[in-house]
């Protein structure tokens, strides 16, 4: 293995955090979800690191399925977006409060 | 003994009695209400086939050795079992022949009476309703079936006293006398129920056998009879609940004379000669009645002496008089009330048609009035009211004369003589009262002659005729006073030689009296009672009677219970609930504040409980 | 009786034609308001000579269960499909053939959302005839609670007088009860050790220690007794009455309320006879204040349907009253007072309901006069009164004779303030008709026009129904006491 497996592990974590530090600080719903997709591809660098490192293919095989919950949540996420622009008009999720008085 | 043939033409002829008044009341109802000649022809040919089959029945079982008894289980349980049918005994039929020839007279009155009335068709559904609910009173076989008729008749006497539901006064009578007699059918129904949970059947023929008696304490007993009395108290109208009677007087004149003095206020005196010897098992409860009879016959003679309304002193004579009938009951003889009640039906009925002509034609109720008006002129009337009051007052050789010495003769046989004295105190006022608006109309001053051309103009023949059946009937009926007795079979009061001299002077005194106040030339026209005038307005307000029901309805059944139970449901229940409700909302109002709707910030906590998490696992 | 006929499942054929009624009414597109009327009339019409068949057909001289249909549904859980008629429903199913078929003809005219209407109408009619001839207790509360359900939308949609308050009460009060039954059921399936669902399966004697059935008893009555009006737990009742459109208001006081009491009886005084025994004085009490309090709340009301709804209030109480005796003769009364009770005030929502439409007003002190502009809609509501009153010939009277003549041997008190109840529910009953029906003609509403004869059909239909079983009262006690009778025999003493 030429790049050291804690390197992958912390290549994952910067991910993470960057993606976690998107979803925290953006205020616009579409850069959130970008912020989500980047944990889940974090997620999935890990298993790759993870499979290769012990030599089994589950890790694999979880990033498929990531890669599929991925697309679906992003194709019924930016929906929803849609959906919601068309109500409120506007992406912000702070606005999103009608069910508060 | 009796043939089967003799049984059944007994049941056939009491089917068709019933059911002729009952089809004519279904088929006006739902069919004929838009044709009043129609109805009116239905219901009275319906109940002239009634009196018809009525009177044959009474013929063709005269003398009647042992009842005739038909009856079918009608409504069953576990332990209790109510019979249904008919009961022919003496008692009943002589009842059932009376009700039906007076309903007959009094709806061909009616034809004259309520011409053009725009309830032309529901008057004689309600008419043909009560004849039947009467005449199956009459003849019902147990008491349960009895008090349902009861029921009925109170219902007509409620839709026909508030006959002319647009007037306030003649709805709020009616109310008034369904509610007291109301009141006095709970105690009525208290008693039937007591008595078929402890017998288990309310067969009258059973409840009348010593043996049934014997089954009940004593103590028991007294409170059974006293019960139903107060059933007899409502519907009888006798004191304390006597007050709806005369305000049962705004219905029409042929209603007050069928149902409020002839036939449905005699069905509680009719009550007791059913129940007779059950009652008279309980000497302390007989007691109870007779103070009751005599006091609501003693207290309604003084209100008829003040009041200017002709058929409000009738009806306050015809308390008295049912009293009078309670009064011979009570005091052991089952014959002078049954007497008295027949021939004051009578009577009473040909009182008030009479006074219902003048009433038709002078549209007014007042007696000075229609003497002003010229009221003599209407002959028939004025002899036929003439003979009435004579024989209301007990002046030989009428009906009233007969009947009332059998009763007084009856109170004479008890051993204390306050009770006789207090009748012949009746009798005097009687006389009195009777003869008050006979002179008023007779000898009328200042005589108004332009009112003379004022008439209703109706058919007076349809009128007429049956006044002049009535007084027939008056006229005749007091010397058949043996053969009745011996068809009742009941024991007629013991003999009293100087009885009849005493009454009958009493009487004349009364009727001296009215005439020195109200007949002769130079007569004032205003009786020694209302000149004193707190006794006037004492008797006129009846003894505050209705004041006292008026402020205890007000204040204790509006004010103290009505109130405060919906004072309870609004404030208490639904507060308490209304409560809860509150609470429920404000806690969810709390909580809400940690829902900001902030996704930044829910995030953010979300991310600080997972760090805290790892610390507490990893750390710790 | 003829096996072939016994055999036809009658009992889902109501179910069914109240299902096909329901999808009929679905398919059908709502700008055929004329087609839904009809399509619904011909459907409670069927459902309603069923039901009169049944009860025809039912063997008086044998009792018991009849027309048994039994069907497994889960075996794991021990859950049948169990339909029958006994002494119990069977007035009940026909009390709900009648006030489902005139409350369809009640609603006639209405023309606001009437697909909807009937829709929702039907699936609470299901639920209610689902609910009496339902055996098997999970069946039960699942029909109970299908009842429950449309009352909210019916109310809120069609109602009047303070709709959303009144629907939120009545829907609060009913869910709360629900939720005293449900985990009481649960608790006695649990403790049944394994007998299933089934009713008959459940009360064998030996099954609940006495313990458990005072225990769950107390549960299932308030439950059910919240729905049945009970006091104190009866002020959902009035609100829920008054907001509630006509036939609604009818099916409601007329069938929903006898869902309550009749839940009393199949259920907890079924399974926890010896809770019953235990509770029953205190029942009586609570049954007995509310029959005085229902007619003296009653008397200071000023609104129609409020007036009504409190004669309710005080009819169930001898409902509660006949329930709480102990006596074969206090059950048979409780049940023949729900049956008469149901078509009386089915009557008098009826009426009130056509004056309501016709003059915009419940308001008795508005009204006035009204005999002289309505004649025969303002008859209805007075023969309705009296019936209400007790007097003899409606079948009231003897359902009420019944019950206060068991209450007569077992609490005299109870027997005695009940007679004098009925002394004020006729001062009640005759003020409101004097106010609202008698005095001068009310020139305000002058031009209305009186009910027609096809809309008075209804009306007539369920006064033909009180005068039947009031002149021939073994009709209907003859049904009711063998099975009460089988029933009482079997308790342990």
């Amino acid at each position: 293995m030429i790049v050291p497996f804690s390197h992958v592990f912390i290549l994952a974590a910067a991910v993470f955090f960057i993606g976690l530090a998107c979803v925290l600080a953006r205020r616009n719903l579409i850069m959130i979800l970008i912020g989500i997709e980047i944990m889940m591809n974090a997620a999935a660098i890990a298993f790759v690191g993870g499979a290769l490192h012990w030599g089994r293919l589950d890790g694999q095989a979880f990033v498929l399925f990531i890669l599929g919950v991925a697309a679906t949540e992003v194709a019924v996420g930016l929906a929803l977006v849609v959906a919601a622009h068309r109500v409120t008009g506007s992406v912000d999720p702070d606005r999103y409060n009608l069910l508060r008085r | 003994m009796i043939s089967p043939l003799l049984k059944e033409f007994g049941f056939a002829a009491t089917a068709i009695t019933l059911g002729m008044p009952f089809a004519s009341f279904v088929v006006i109802t739902l069919f004929t209400r838009a044709h009043p000649r129609l109805s009116a022809g239905l219901s009275i040919s319906a109940v002239s086939i009634s009196m018809l089959s009525a009177l044959s029945l009474l013929f063709r079982l005269w003398p009647l050795e042992k009842p005739l008894e038909y009856s079918t289980l009608w409504y069953g349980g576990h332990d209790f079992s109510l019979f249904f049918g008919f009961l022919l005994d003496p008692s009943s039929l002589l009842m059932f022949s009376l009700v039906a020839v007076i309903c007959l007279l009094v709806q061909v009155y009616s034809l004259g009476y309520m011409e053009g009335d725009p309830g032309f068709s529901r008057y004689y559904a309600f008419q043909s309703l009560f004849a039947w609910a009467m005449l199956s009173l009459a003849v019902s076989t147990s008491l349960l079936q009895l008090y349902i008729f009861w029921e009925v008749v109170g219902l007509c006497s409620y839709l026909l006293i508030g006959f002319w539901y647009e007037r306030f006064s003649a709805t709020q009578a009616g109310k008034k006398a369904f509610v007291m007699t109301r009141l006095g059918d709970a105690s009525f129904f208290v008693g039937v129920l007591l008595l078929l949970v402890h017998l288990g059947d309310l067969s009258i023929m059973e409840l009348n056998d010593a043996s049934t008696a014997a089954r009940l304490s004593p103590g028991f007993l007294t409170l059974c009879v006293l019960l139903v009395f107060g059933g007899i108290i409502g519907k009888s109208a006798q004191f304390p609940l006597m007050t709806w009677l005369p305000d049962a007087m705004e219905g029409p004149t042929p209603v007050s004379a069928l149902l409020h003095s002839a036939t449905m206020v005699a069905a509680g005196v009719f009550l007791f000669v059913r129940l007779f010897p059950f009652f008279s098992r309980s000497e302390t409860a007989m007691t109870v009645c007779l103070t009751v009879g005599t006091i609501s016959m003693l207290m309604a003679s003084t209100m008829a002496m003040v009041d200017r309304d002709i058929k409000k002193v009738w009806a306050y004579s015809t308390i008295s008089q049912l009293g009078y009938m309670v009064m011979g009951l009570a005091a052991g003889s089952s014959f002078a009330g049954y007497f008295h009640l027949t021939t004051h039906a009578l009577f009473k009925a040909l009182l008030f048609l009479c006074s219902g002509v003048w009433i038709h034609y002078f549209e007014t109720n007042d007696m000075y009035e229609i003497a002003r008006k010229n009221g003599r002129s209407l002959k028939t009337p004025l002899v036929c009211t003439v003979l009435a009051a004579a024989s209301l007052s007990g002046l030989p050789p009428l009906a009233g004369f007969f009947s009332k010495e059998t009763i007084l003769a009856s109170l004479l046989d008890r051993p204390d003589p306050i009770w006789f004295a207090a009748a012949l105190l009746g009798v005097f006022m009687t006389a009195y009262y009777a003869f008050r608006p006979v002179f008023i109309i007779l000898f009328p001053r200042n005589l108004d002659p332009q009112d003379e051309e004022h008439r209703g103009g109706a058919p007076y023949l349809a009128m007429a005729l049956p006044l002049l059946v009535l007084a027939g009937l008056t006229l005749g009926i007091g010397w058949f006073e043996r053969s009745l007795e011996s068809f009742l079979g009941m024991a007629p009061p013991g003999e009293h030689a100087w009885l009849t001299p005493v009454s009958v002077s009493v009487a004349f005194l009364g009727v001296f009296l009215t005439w020195f106040e109200f007949g002769r030339r130079t007569a004032p026209q205003m009786g020694f009672v209302e000149r004193i005038r707190p006794l006037k307005t004492f008797f006129l307000r009846r003894w505050f009677l209705d004041d006292l029901y008026a402020f205890l309805l007000k204040q204790v059944v509006y004010r103290l219970l009505a109130r405060s139970f919906t004072q309870n449901d609004q404030r208490v229940i639904d507060g308490g609930i209304e409560g809860i409700a509150r609470l429920a909302v404000g806690s969810g109002r709390i909580c809400s504040y940690i829902q900001s709707g902030l996704l930044r910030l829910n995030l953010m906590v979300m991310l600080l409980v997972v760090v805290l998490m790892g610390l507490y696992f990893f750390l710790l | 009786m003829n096996p072939t006929l016994s055999d036809f499942p009658f009992l889902s054929a109501i179910m069914l034609s109240c299902i096909l009624g329901l999808v009929a009414i679905l398919v059908i597109p709502g700008r055929q308001k004329g087609l839904i009327r009809w399509v619904s009339a011909f459907s409670s019409g069927l459902s309603l000579i069923l039901g009169i068949f049944l009860f025809a057909a039912y063997d008086r001289t044998q009792g018991g269960l009849q027309f048994v249909e039994k069907i497994v549904w889960m075996k794991s859980l021990g859950i049948h499909y169990f339909n029958a008629v006994d002494g119990f429903n069977l007035p009940l199913l026909l009390l709900t053939g009648i006030v489902h078929f005139t409350g369809v003809l009640t609603m006639w005219e209405l023309e606001e959302r009437v697909k909807e209407f009937f829709a929702l109408y039907f699936v609470l009619v299901t639920g209610v005839f689902g609910f009496f001839m339902s055996m098997d207790l999970f069946f039960l509360f699942v029909w109970y609670d299908v009842s429950l359900f449309p009352m909210y939308p019916l109310i809120v949609i069609w109602g009047s007088t303070r709709k959303e308050y009144g629907a939120m009460k009545l829907f609060l009060y009913l869910l709360a009860g629900s939720a005293l039954i449900l985990p009481a059921m649960i608790y006695l399936f649990v403790q049944s050790g394994g007998v299933g669902f089934d009713l008959f399966g459940m009360m064998q004697p030996g099954t609940f220690s006495p313990f458990q059935q005072k225990f769950a008893f107390l549960f299932l009555y308030l439950g059910f007794g919240i729905l049945a009006g009970v006091w104190p737990f009866h002020t959902w009742s009035p609100s829920g009455h008054v907001a509630a459109p006509t036939s609604v208001s009818m099916l409601h006081a007329g069938v929903l309320m006898k869902l309550g009491a009749f839940g009393v009886l199949r259920v907890a005084i079924f399974l926890c006879p010896e809770g019953w025994q235990y509770w029953a004085p205190w029942m009586a009490v609570l049954a007995t204040i509310g029959i005085v309090y229902g007619v003296l709340v009653g008397l200071t009301q000023t609104d129609l349907k409020y007036v009504v709804a409190y004669s309710s209030v005080s009819h169930m109480g001898i409902v509660g009253l006949g329930l709480a005796t102990v006596t074969a003769q206090g059950l048979t009364g409780a049940v023949y007072q729900m049956f008469a009770h149901g078509i009386m005030t089915a009557l008098l929502f009826s009426s009130v309901g056509y004056l309501h439409d016709k003059t915009d007003t419940k308001s008795i002190p508005e009204l006035g006069g009204m005999s002289r502009i309505m004649p025969v809609a303002s008859a209805y509501f007075i023969v309705g009164a009296f019936a209400g009153m007790g007097v003899p010939g409606f079948a009231n009277f003897w359902a009420e004779l019944t019950v206060i003549l068991s209450a007569f041997k077992v609490y005299p008190v109870s027997g005695v303030a009940a007679v004098s109840a009925l002394v004020i529910s006729a001062l009640f009953m005759l003020r409101v008709v004097q106010k609202t029906f008698y005095g001068e003609k009310n020139q305000r509403f002058a031009g209305l026009p009186d009910v027609s004869p096809a809309l008075g059909f209804p009306r007539m239909v369920l006064i033909a129904t009180l005068v039947l079983f009031g002149f021939f009262p073994s009709l209907m006690l003859d049904v009711i006491q063998p099975s009460v009778f089988a029933f009482m025999e079997g308790l342990p003493k």
